[in-house]
């Protein structure tokens, strides 16, 4: 029989022990998925805590000392005032910080809004208090230090607690950083971009197992792209189906547009040069 | 005496929220609830990008309600270009909307309020005396999540849905083992009902009228008009009966039906409505559990999210069940100028999207009207209504209690920060 009380007890550490490391988790502007990502691992969450001392989690736990942390991981954006000074904070109380998914790594859609009109949205814009006065949409590490990226909108759950458990077992995963297409092919979808889909897996870094293209939709980019990437072929491939420079410029600048600072340049050089592919039949890119 | 009472950052809710109180000579003078996220502009965002793409950018709105943003979108587009989905994609998307409340109501439920009516400060913290509770409520949360990934081909922000129908579609097998997963999921929901209902709920009544979808043929969920007991609001009106304000101590607005009416939405709104086209055994738990409806006590909305819990397995079941997947593709749809609003009944309530399109398939102009900016007011007044009672308390009983309230809205205000356009006065 369940007994109800008022009086708040117990920890989320039921065996508390000097060797746990402790860990917060933290989210600023954004959607709360990746922090939903870290409990919807349904099978491990609870043995999770057996492993690290899960300090600060307010979006589950209602007390959240903020106290020096060994690892602070963060979700979201800096969209306004308060979530600057936050990051700042947690910064300065932590050894170490992990950006959580695309809004914390690259901004994610919110951050887009640099490279729309200010007509599209200002409309939108009110006066507000002092402390949800807006910034310019960006990525924590465009304010902070960050000492690891777990990429992805969201990212892939099982790799959050892979992080989680190689951090306190000192083996801290290395970043995927080959392109969504290795993934794909060894999945056997059909190539979207073959059929037309403006599909950005060529120079997007992948270690998602390609989830989006195995739902029959393409690549959007939004775990940011690859050291290496041909950004200018991508665009040769996209104008060579059918797409106008507005759509590419548009589509790759929704995840990830803070990432690719040279896109406007790539684009004007490739178009001086105006490479074709041959027997790739230009298409309207629909759905 | 003056006693000022501010919470600034609320725990166990989707996004952030704040609460200032002041209460004076037992006097609520001020009672203020907002939402205290960043601006993110999403109906700016999308201007000027494709039809086809506001479903994707749209879903980022939200993590736990990204289904219900996906299928709003989509629908909201379908409207505007006049285009009718199948049997079988409105099939589809019911059952992925499905698995989101299934999963959003498990997790709101044992993950945000359970603690509160067992003094844990955690869902964790109760791990050790309450593991079994847990292993349920995890149960319940995975088979959720199997439906939206199998659909979406992601846990969160599904792609597969798309203006038209679906990119990728499960195979009938695939659909008929989930239907064996939600059998053995039943008797975890139907344990949930019982577990909450034996929880003591305050009692308290809430002036505000309850809204929801009602269709003449289901439980509604993604079609219907807009009732409550009082008035039925066909949807594509939306303009006629709601009005959006901007407060300037929160980046939510608040919305009121015509009149400036407070009005309420989820899972008791739902209940009051539609009761009678719950599935059997959803019925049968009303009556066991003793729930009488209508009830305006906003408390029972954790009850109604039990009881919710069991229809949407039972419904989900009917459809994996009896589902034979036949091999739809998308039809190209060609961009044509046009209006389109869809309203869908998420796990927090009615989620309106509406969205006009140029002769290109542009879109020149997004609307986006979240279940909580809807429930900010009623909330807001509810505590406020809540407080005379509870003054003699201790501070931090008061605050237990305040957050018991909201938390059994079960508001999401990474959602609810939401624009609209406001004539601002300088006074």
């Amino acid at each position: 029989m369940i007994k109800e009380t008022t009086r708040k007890k117990g920890r989320a550490d039921a065996n508390p022990s000097k060797a746990k490391p402790l860990i917060g988790v933290f989210g600023i502007t954004g959607c709360a998925g990746c922090q939903l990502s870290i409990i919807f691992n349904e099978d491990d969450i609870l043995d999770l805590i057996d492993l690290v001392d899960l300090r600060a989690f307010p979006f589950i736990k209602e007390v959240n000392p903020e106290e020096h942390f060994d690892i602070c991981i963060i979700e979201g954006l800096v969209a306004d005032k308060g979530d600057l000074e936050r990051i700042k904070k947690l910064r300065g109380n932590s050894k170490m910080v992990v950006s959580l998914g695309a809004c914390a790594c690259t901004g994610c859609v919110p951050a887009y809004r640099q490279f729309t009109l200010k007509e599209n949205y200002e409309h939108l814009l009110y006066q507000k208090m002092e402390e949800i006065q807006d910034v310019k949409p960006t990525p924590i590490d465009a304010h902070i230090k960050v000492d690891y990226y777990i990429p992805g909108c969201p990212p892939d759950k099982k790799q959050i607690l892979a992080f989680i458990k190689g951090a306190v077992a000192g083996r801290i995963p290395k970043p995927y950083d080959s392109p969504v297409c290795i993934e794909c092919r060894q999945n056997g979808n059909a190539c979207l971009l073959d059929v037309g889909k403006p599909c950005l897996g060529p120079i997007t870094a992948g270690g998602c197992d390609a989830v989006c293209i195995n739902g029959g939709f393409e690549c959007w980019g939004c775990r940011g792209p690859t050291k290496d990437m041909h950004l200018d072929l991508m665009i040769d491939i996209l104008r060579a189906k059918g797409f106008d420079d507005r759509f590419i410029q548009d589509r790759m600048r929704t995840f990830v547009g803070l990432k690719l600072p040279m896109l406007e340049k790539v684009m004007k050089k490739t178009s001086e040069v105006n490479v074709t592919f041959k027997g790739m039949p230009a298409q309207r890119g629909l759905p | 005496m003056l006693r000022n009472i501010t919470l600034n950052h609320i725990t166990k809710i989707e996004g952030h929220a704040k609460l200032d109180l002041a209460i004076d000579n037992g006097k609520v003078t001020t009672c203020h609830l907002s939402a205290t996220e960043g601006a993110r502009y999403f109906e700016g965002l999308v201007k000027n990008r494709k039809f086809y793409e506001a479903h994707e950018m749209t879903s980022r709105i939200c993590g736990i309600c990204s289904c219900g943003h996906v299928v709003a979108a989509v629908q909201a587009i379908e409207d505007a270009l006049g285009f009718q989905p199948s049997a079988q994609t409105f099939r589809l998307r019911e059952l992925l909307t499905l698995g989101e409340r299934i999963r959003s109501h498990a997790t709101h439920l044992y993950f945000l309020a359970l603690p509160d009516y067992l003094g844990y400060e955690s869902a964790l913290a109760m791990a050790p005396t309450y593991k079994a509770e847990l292993m349920k409520a995890l149960g319940l949360m995975k088979i959720g999540n199997a439906i939206v990934k199998l659909l979406g081909a992601r846990d969160l922000h599904p792609v597969s849905a798309t203006p038209g129908g679906w990119l990728h579609l499960p195979s009938t097998g695939e659909l008929r083992a989930v239907a064996k997963e939600l059998e053995k999921a039943k008797k975890d929901a139907i344990a949930t009902c019982s577990l909450f209902a034996s929880l003591t709920h305050p009692d308290f009544d809430s002036p505000s009228e309850w809204f929801s979808l009602k269709h003449e043929s289901e439980y509604a969920m993604l079609r219907g008009d807009f009732h409550s007991p009082r008035v039925v609001f066909e949807c594509h009106k939306l303009h006629d009966f709601v009005r959006e304000y901007h407060e300037d101590y929160s980046t939510a607005n608040f919305v009121v039906v015509k009149g400036g009416r407070q009005y309420m939405l989820g899972a008791l709104p739902r209940l009051n409505n539609n009761a009678s086209q719950l599935s059997k055994d959803a019925k049968a738990m009303v009556k066991k559990v003793r729930l009488r409806l209508p009830s305006s006590n906003p408390y029972h909305q954790n009850l109604a999210q039990a009881i919710e819990l069991i229809h949407a397995i039972d419904h989900a079941h009917d459809i994996c069940s009896a589902l034979e997947v036949t091999d739809e593709k998308p039809p190209k749809l060609s961009p044509k100028a046009g209006h389109g609003i869809a309203a869908v009944e998420v796990p927090r309530g009615t989620l309106w999207h509406e969205y006009t399109l140029d002769a290109d398939g542009m879109i020149t102009y997004a609307n986006i009207i979240t279940p909580t900016a809807q429930n900010l007011l009623s909330m807001q007044e509810d505590i406020k209504r809540v407080l005379p009672s509870i003054l003699g308390k201790k501070k931090e009983d008061i605050v237990m209690d305040v957050e018991k309230l909201i938390r059994a809205y079960d508001p999401c205000f990474s959602c609810s920060a939401h624009f609209l356009e406001v004539n601002w006065d300088e006074h």
